[in-house]
């Protein structure tokens, strides 16, 4: 399961991770955010051990939102050593986000 | 869920309902007569109806498929997501679920706005209720194309400082006082991160957000995922794009925009995707 992240916890759980981590960037009135969220729990899935995926709630979590300038959502971004490394906006199929995130690792 | 659904009324998509309906697949079909074919004096180059009338050949076209079970409706698709294993498709407020999908909308000639495909999701948006609250206390613009966009501009006043409205099609409407109604023809966004301004004919607009409401949008945006040259969308003989289980055909494909590619098309399509579900089935 994608665990759940807010602005307090995103440094540590983000930032300090020791594996790179998929940020889903979400909220509850955006519907393709919600036909993303079993996308995104399948990546997780198959990526697990490798990467971390995490979601966090813009509504609610402002300041990453505002840091990290998302402007549309859904948003993916995956950080590595904590900084961004890659970025996805709009709904996507899972194929193409594991592959985005293998070609963005070099795995 | 159904066997197949079908995006697009027109001969490549009539046609591969006819075929499906030979296969003994469920179907569903969205959409409303080709206005291309209604509109077309005569049509000279259809093997075997030689000079046909485009309102002739609609209604044989009609009546065929009503010989058919296939369900259809004339609601809006506004979005095919790829869940995998099924596409779900969001026809105005309803939700349909399909295991294969035939992508038959046409061409759409309209030109957007120079950088609004680049600058989408980057301060671009074609859908105010979907982001506007992450412009709550800013200034967006709206580039409204039809009805609804003014009910949009409408919405986003509500929760920005300050809306702009750019109409390019035009009625009459009582707007909250913090919209702005300019009158001129835009011309392309800029900006470097993302969109911070729209320059038109005579004027520019600096703005945090852009809205583009209009009927219908680039078919990458109806699609997200899918791969496309330009207007038209990738695919292989077997009409098969990049997403499993997504199909394309007619108009949509490529050149040259004929009643006859069409049709083939859409048929081969329907085989291609009566092949998948028949191996999916045994599996």
């Amino acid at each position: 399961m994608a665990k759940h992240v807010t602005d307090l916890t995103f440094k540590e759980e983000v930032i300090n991770s020791d594996i790179p981590v998929l940020v889903d960037f979400w909220a509850t009135w955006c519907g393709p955010c919600k036909m993303l969220a079993p996308v995104i729990e399948e990546v997780s899935k198959n990526l697990e051990g490798q990467v971390k995926v995490v979601k966090i709630d813009v509504d609610e979590n402002p300041q990453v939102a505002g840091s990290y300038g998302i402007s549309s959502i859904p948003t993916m971004i995956l950080f590595k050593d904590g900084a961004p490394v890659g970025k996805m906006v709009g709904f996507r199929p899972a194929d193409q986000i594991e592959s985005a995130i293998k070609g963005a690792l070099g795995l | 869920m159904y066997d197949i659904a079908i995006i697009g009324k027109g001969p490549a998509g009539i046609s591969a309902a006819i075929n499906a309906f030979a296969r003994n697949k469920s179907v569903i079909l969205f959409g409303s007569d080709s206005k291309k074919v209604i509109l077309s004096p005569s049509i000279p180059n259809y093997p075997g109806l030689p000079d046909i009338k485009g309102v002739d050949f609609a209604k044989r076209l009609e009546d065929h498929l009503s010989s058919t079970n296939v369900e259809t409706s004339s609601k809006k698709v506004n979005a095919i997501y790829s869940m995998g294993n099924y596409f779900s498709i969001q026809a105005e407020k309803d939700v349909y679920e399909a295991e294969t999908v035939i992508l038959a909308t046409g061409v759409d000639f309209k030109k957007s706005i120079e950088g609004e495909d680049s600058f989408l999701g980057m301060g671009v948006s074609y859908c105010a209720t979907c982001d506007a609250p992450l412009y709550k206390g800013k200034i967006t613009t709206v580039i409204g194309y039809n009805e609804e966009s003014y009910k949009e501009a409408d919405f986003l006043s509500e929760i920005c400082t300050k809306v702009y409205f750019v109409p390019v099609f035009k009625m009459e409407y009582n707007f909250n006082s913090n919209v702005e109604i300019i009158n001129d023809t835009p011309l392309r966004f800029e900006g470097s991160m993302k969109a911070d301004r729209l320059v038109m004919k005579n004027s520019e607009i600096l703005a945090d957000g852009f809205f583009v409401i209009k009927d219908s949008y680039p078919v990458s945006s109806l699609v997200p995922g899918l791969e496309v040259d330009g207007p038209h969308v990738v695919v292989n003989r077997s009409m098969e794009t990049n997403i499993k289980g997504l199909y394309a055909a007619g108009d949509i494909t490529g050149r040259p925009y004929q009643i006859a590619k069409a049709v083939g098309e859409g048929q081969i399509a329907v085989l291609s995707a009566c092949d998948y579900l028949d191996k999916k089935a045994s599996q």
